[in-house]
């Protein structure tokens, strides 16, 4: 596994995609000998989280997902402990069994509350066998999980509320206006058909539109296109 | 991936000019939840592009260093010329170096240390870059 602090490095300042944040966060969370970690934004509602969500990250198995029955992630006591709490703490599953990490064997859940410029609750949650961390070790798990996050909003959560596109997302319009579909795009630009669904996804969220005819015309409108 | 090919196996296409990978990821991938999982393998990067000419490779698993090519940045466009439009993701034992961060620019869709690969790793590939990220009226047939 990469060494210890690998998450506070260079690569913390290359990251450019989620994939990329999915690493950082797994170092992190095998730092401190937890094996699976969730990152995922904390809503008011019964769910508590939704790890379906295009933002969330987790490497939890699609077994255990299953296994909770279709029980609202809501009344896992680490979940419902995560709505409530706005200071980072260490759980004993003993004490208190995780539904969702039951199948684990996790000893520990440790949680990290984050938000985000833009008033919006996450919560990190790692699950472990080390025994429950000290104040000290909290603490400075505390401030990783931050840096991470924060570099993780500059890149990724952020897009949803930066106006204007890029250079590459006008060329995605424009072939967009010409009625080339993703694929013949990603051809045309030596891209992948995920990337360039991507794109017209952030596009998407940018330009408050719901598909490609309104996303062409928002910007014919606009005149990002001619 | 390929949506034609629903109910099949994934494809996995390693290019990696060291056998022992191919073996490696072959016991990763049988630990994987999920998908059915095929995994093909070749050595060299003109194999690869006969590979994904022939069709149904659903994600590129692709060593940075094939002898006698540079990295990447030589190699990965040459599946995107073949006209694979499919996922690529960046395989190395160090990705540390500073040119990685380009490789978005080289039609790559990720990288990964080989260090780093493990059964949660790969579902999450699995599961980031099969997903439709477009809701249905998104569909290419309302434009």
């Amino acid at each position: 596994m990469p060494e210890a602090a690998y998450h506070l490095g260079p690569e913390l300042v290359r990251a450019v995609n989620r994939m990329d944040f999915f690493r950082l966060f797994k170092a992190l969370a095998v730092n401190q000998q937890c094996r699976y970690f969730v990152l995922s934004e904390v809503s008011g509602e019964e769910e508590g989280i939704n790890l379906q969500h295009p933002h969330a990250l987790h490497n939890l198995p699609e077994s255990w997902l299953k296994g909770t029955n279709g029980k609202s992630l809501g009344a896992d006591p680490v979940i419902a402990e995560a709505r409530r709490s706005t200071a980072p703490f260490p759980m004993d599953l003993a004490r208190h069994p995780s539904v969702l990490a039951h199948a684990s064997g996790a000893k520990t859940a440790i949680v990290v509350p984050l938000h985000t410029l833009a008033a919006k609750r996450y919560c990190l949650i790692m699950f472990g066998e080390a025994s429950l961390p000290k104040h000290e070790a909290m603490a400075v798990l505390a401030l990783d999980a931050a840096l991470i996050f924060q570099r993780y909003y500059a890149v990724i959560l952020s897009l949803d509320s930066v106006s204007g596109l890029n250079e590459r997302e006008i060329q995605i319009v424009r072939w967009t206006s010409e009625g080339k579909t993703s694929a013949e795009i990603a051809i045309i630009l030596g891209l992948s058909e995920h990337t360039v669904n991507s794109y017209i996804a952030a596009i998407l969220r940018k330009l408050h539109v719901v598909n490609r005819a309104q996303m062409v015309a928002s910007a014919l409108r606009s005149g990002l296109i001619a | 991936m390929n949506s034609d090919r629903r109910g099949q196996p994934l494809k996995i296409l390693l290019v990696d000019d060291d056998p022992a990978e191919h073996v490696l990821l072959r016991r990763t991938l049988e630990k994987v939840e999920g998908p059915a999982i095929e995994l093909d393998y070749v050595g060299d990067i003109a194999s690869a592009v006969a590979s994904v000419k022939a069709g149904g490779i659903d994600i590129v698993f692709l060593d940075n260093r094939l002898v006698p090519n540079n990295d990447f940045r030589e190699t990965a466009p040459q599946l995107r010329e073949a006209g694979y439009i499919g996922p690529i993701g960046i395989i190395s034992s160090d990705i540390s170096g500073k040119y990685f961060q380009q490789f978005p620019e080289f039609g790559v869709d990720f990288r990964i240390g080989k260090d780093e690969i493990d059964r949660t790793a790969i579902s999450f590939i699995i599961s980031e870059y099969t997903r439709n990220q477009l809701s249905d009226n998104c569909a290419e047939d309302f434009l």
